[in-house]
């Protein structure tokens, strides 16, 4: 355990190292994308302009305007160009709503992609099982921005049925936090549902013919028994290791959600920046998000260890 | 008329496959006495595994149609509903497997796995007294130090153990009748012999009425009391077991004994051999590193696969390399052919030193070493016709093209037994045995001096297995081909070899002609080995256990 803790802490480092490398490089290589210009309005007087490059250091070396930039980001200094917002501060301040949004939706997700998955792996090609796949490839096949417009369009405004605005926290109101949550929620996992689904009924097809459910069959074991105990629990393995991916890669922020519902979460803010080529948040966003998607892969394989004693915890070639 | 503890009734199964129906099992009857062990035997095909899965219900499904009866002490098994099958399962009727690495649960103890078995009839046992008596079976079966050992994850058990186990599980509940399907096929022979010692041992202890499918007449003569021959979902013959021996009816029968290649009997003398050595290898020695470290890997330890081994082989004879699983044969075969770089050591083709050549070196000297496998379905790619699989070779050395190669690719084809028109065909098209051939054609092409044939034979039903072995004996006194027959089985080894080498834990343990190696052993390995054999002599069988 202590060999893999050591290992996997030597490897994010590494990875944010790269990640935050390549975003840097991308932003500096990007044509007429001069930030002191348009920090300095549209109505710029060159001085101005050599001022601010001045003072910010647009015209240091490429290497010492990275180890700034990146001083800045774990001392909690770094300012973004457009704003001048304490970028560590826009972030933390955006984490309840994105955290509330993921986590939420993840549970909906695992919950139902699961559930879906089980019930039409039981009767492969029964009318259940039909029913369920058309459900899940339209989850999957249905854009998350179209969804969400739909859902916004009738069930918010014209049905009134679900309240519209923004994020209300959960300490300020718990009811007014769920409703305004649930639409998100659902936009936001019903492609997760479908595509999870699909993946456990075919993993639990594939263990259905393993030698072991014959054997848990031939000692008497109830139909369900030999379904969750031995089908079920043999096939969560993959399921496992994309929520790691996915769930990781969304605390840094669900863009489209969080833009179309109005969320004031990480991925609004994302989205400013980009749009702003906003430089420091973007690299700050996208350090957080590797940090989690590192994170959680780290979690999955502590996880796969646990579901499958013959896994064992930082040897590679198993 | 008393009711028979269980009679099955012109069964017959049929599947609905994308092929066609197929009628697996066709009008088979029967009838278990109680206490006695009943062999099935039969080829792969032949309907044994699905005459005993249907008797457990478990061939159940929607694209299968189930007629006749099957009824365990006058009840009807075969329309009874689930919740009733159920309570058979396990409690009336245990079944065991062959492959008991996948026969268990890998994600849970072996303990919580006969717990369940045990819960599953008895919910009024608590899980406290199960476990207890989880312990029990386990000791009761042979396993040392019960009490840890029924925490281990089946992965952590060696592949007799797991099978002791399975069988500890199937007695949980004192079923009546324990079906035990080919559970020795996948174990090493000297631990099959204790497999056998132990069901032998409960059947006779317990009065446990057993069923016994199996292929292996040899495993039969061991432990069975009455036969029944099966052959494309039939019974073709029925008897006591001397009876099927020894007054053989059904022509079928009487050729599957026939092929049966025996350990106790000397094949008939082969042909001189030329004394020049092909083939000569001196302390080889190949070892994996086991590599492990907190940020960058070092070696910690290493697996001596093989470790210092010499022998040689003369042109134009068969030498036959005999070991378990994990002896290091196969690792010993792919590094004299240098598909495995050696540690250490040199092996000498026609005089010259290939241990350590370059890829690029070697290359040439590929074709006269050429190589047959195991498993005749892993090693023919399934997406290519079967000319560009036996032409290959020859394309990549660039020795025939076009219709040169089409010609040459035929008449190697006619060679071994398969058609010119086969050319066309892919592998999924073949049997077993046809597949083989195609790889022996493959192995051939080139003119190779030296074939090493890893387990040609062991996938192989026994019929199939004496042509196999037939064509490989024709093609080495034709081409003058020199051999090298790995195999675990010992007595197929004796049958096409000149000299022997047993191999144990990496090394060369015994070596010597053939016939002195069997009859005479001197190595204490080699003895274990040749005592484990089962005889498909029920007499010889018999006396030998009087002896022991």
């Amino acid at each position: 355990m202590g060999r893999f803790v050591v290992r996997r802490l030597a490897g994010t480092a590494i990875v944010l190292f790269a990640v935050s490398v390549i975003v840097f490089l991308i932003f500096n290589v990007i044509p007429e994308s001069d930030p002191a210009q348009s920090m300095a309005g549209k109505n710029a007087t060159p001085t101005l302009v050599a001022n601010i490059t001045e003072e910010w250091g647009f015209e240091d070396p490429l290497p010492q305007q990275y180890l700034t930039m990146m001083r800045k980001i774990f001392t909690g200094d770094l300012i973004s160009y457009e704003g001048r917002e304490n970028v560590d501060e826009r972030i933390v301040e955006g984490i309840p709503a994105t955290f509330s949004l993921v986590v939420g939706a993840a549970v909906i997700w695992m919950f139902f992609g699961i559930l879906f998955g089980y019930l039409s792996a039981r009767k492969p090609g029964g009318r259940l099982d039909r029913a369920l796949m058309i459900v899940s490839v339209t989850g999957i096949s249905v854009p998350e921005f179209w969804l969400a417009a739909i859902f916004l369009n009738y069930l918010a405004f014209k049905l009134q049925l679900f309240p519209t605005g923004t994020y209300v926290p959960f300490t300020e109101n718990p009811l007014e936090w769920a409703t305004h949550l649930i639409l998100p929620w659902v936009t936001l996992s019903i492609l997760y549902i479908g595509f999870y689904s699909r993946v456990l009924r075919a993993r639990m097809l594939d263990v259905m013919n393993e030698d072991y459910v014959r054997t848990a069959r031939a000692k008497g074991l109830s139909e369900r028994r030999v379904m969750t105990r031995h089908v079920l629990r043999n096939s969560l393995a993959p399921i496992v290791s994309l929520f790691g991916l996915d769930f990781g890669a969304l605390l840094a922020g669900a863009i489209v959600v969080e833009y179309i519902f109005n969320l004031n979460g990480i991925g609004l803010y994302t989205f400013e920046s980009l749009i702003n080529q906003d430089l420091p948040p973007v690299i700050a966003v996208v350090l957080f998000g590797a940090f989690f998607i590192v994170l959680f892969n780290a979690l999955v394989d502590v996880f796969y260890a646990f579901l499958d004693p013959r896994v064992k915890l930082g040897s590679e070639g198993r | 008329m008393s009711e028979q503890l269980l009679a099955v009734e012109d069964l017959r199964v049929g599947f609905a496959t994308e092929g066609g129906a197929v009628q697996a099992v066709d009008g088979v009857s029967f009838e278990l006495e109680e206490g006695e062990v009943l062999a099935i035997v039969g080829e792969s095909g032949s309907g044994k595994s699905v005459t005993a899965q249907t008797i457990m219900g478990l061939t159940r499904g929607p694209n299968t149609r189930i007629e006749g009866s099957v009824r365990l002490e006058g009840r009807e098994l075969l329309d009874a509903g689930e919740a009733e099958l159920r309570r058979v399962r396990g409690e009336r009727i245990a079944m065991i497997f062959q492959d008991p690495m996948s026969s268990f649960n890998p994600v849970y103890r072996i303990g919580a796995q006969v717990v369940e078995a045990i819960r599953a009839h008895r919910p009024q046992v608590s899980r406290g007294e199960a476990h207890e008596r989880a312990i029990e079976l386990l000791g009761s079966v042979g396993i040392p130090d019960p009490e840890r050992r029924v925490d281990s994850y089946p992965h952590e058990f060696s592949g007799g153990m797991r099978q002791r186990a399975m069988i500890a599980m199937a007695l949980a509940l004192e079923p009546d009748i324990l079906i035990a399907d080919e559970p020795t096929t996948a174990l090493d022979v000297t631990i099959q012999a204790q497999i056998l010692e132990l069901l032998r041992q409960i059947n006779r202890e317990r009065g446990l009425t057993t069923i016994l499918i199996t292929h292996d007449f040899g495993v039969v003569a061991e432990l069975a009391d009455r036969v029944l021959v099966m052959h494309e979902g039939r019974i073709v013959e029925r008897g006591s077991l001397d009876d099927v021996f020894y007054a053989t009816r059904d022509p079928y029968t009487r050729r599957l004994l026939g092929a049966v290649v025996r350990l106790d009997q000397a094949p008939p003398l082969r042909a001189a051999r030329g004394e020049a050595p092909l083939l000569e290898v001196t302390d080889l020695v190949k070892h994996f590193p086991v590599r492990r470290g907190l940020l960058f890997d070092r070696e910690v330890d290493r697996v001596r696969a093989v470790d210092g081994v010499s022998f040689s082989v003369a042109a134009g004879e068969t030498l036959g390399l005999v070991g378990e699983s994990g002896s290091g044969k196969s690792t010993l075969s792919r590094a004299v052919l240098q598909l495995l770089r050696p540690t250490s050591g040199s092996v000498r083709f026609e005089g010259r030193e290939i241990a350590g050549l370059s890829r690029r070196r070697m290359q040439p000297l590929r074709a006269e070493m050429q190589m047959i496998f195991q498993d005749p379905y892993a090693s023919l790619n399934p997406r290519k016709r079967i000319g560009q699989i036996v032409g290959e070779p020859l394309r990549l050395h660039g020795r025939a093209s076009g219709a040169e190669l089409r010609s040459r690719v035929g008449g190697l084809l006619e060679r071994v037994g398969l058609a010119p028109e086969h050319y066309n065909r892919f592998p999924h098209e073949f049997s077993g045995g046809q597949r083989q051939r195609i790889g022996i054609a493959r192995a051939l092409a080139l003119r190779p001096k030296l074939i090493v044939a890893d387990e040609p034979v062991s996938a192989l039903d026994v019929s199939i297995r004496a042509q196999i072995l037939d064509l490989l004996s024709e093609l080495q006194s034709e081409f003058g081909l020199t051999y090298i027959f790995v195999a675990h089985d010992i007595g197929v080894v004796r049958h096409i070899s000149d000299r022997i080498a047993v191999m144990h834990e990496g090394r060369l343990v015994e070596q010597g002609p053939a016939d002195s190696v069997c009859e005479r052993p001197t190595d204490a390995y080699t003895k274990t080995l040749i005592a484990a054999v089962p005889v498909p002599d029920p007499r010889a069988s018999r006396a030998r256990r009087i002896q022991d």
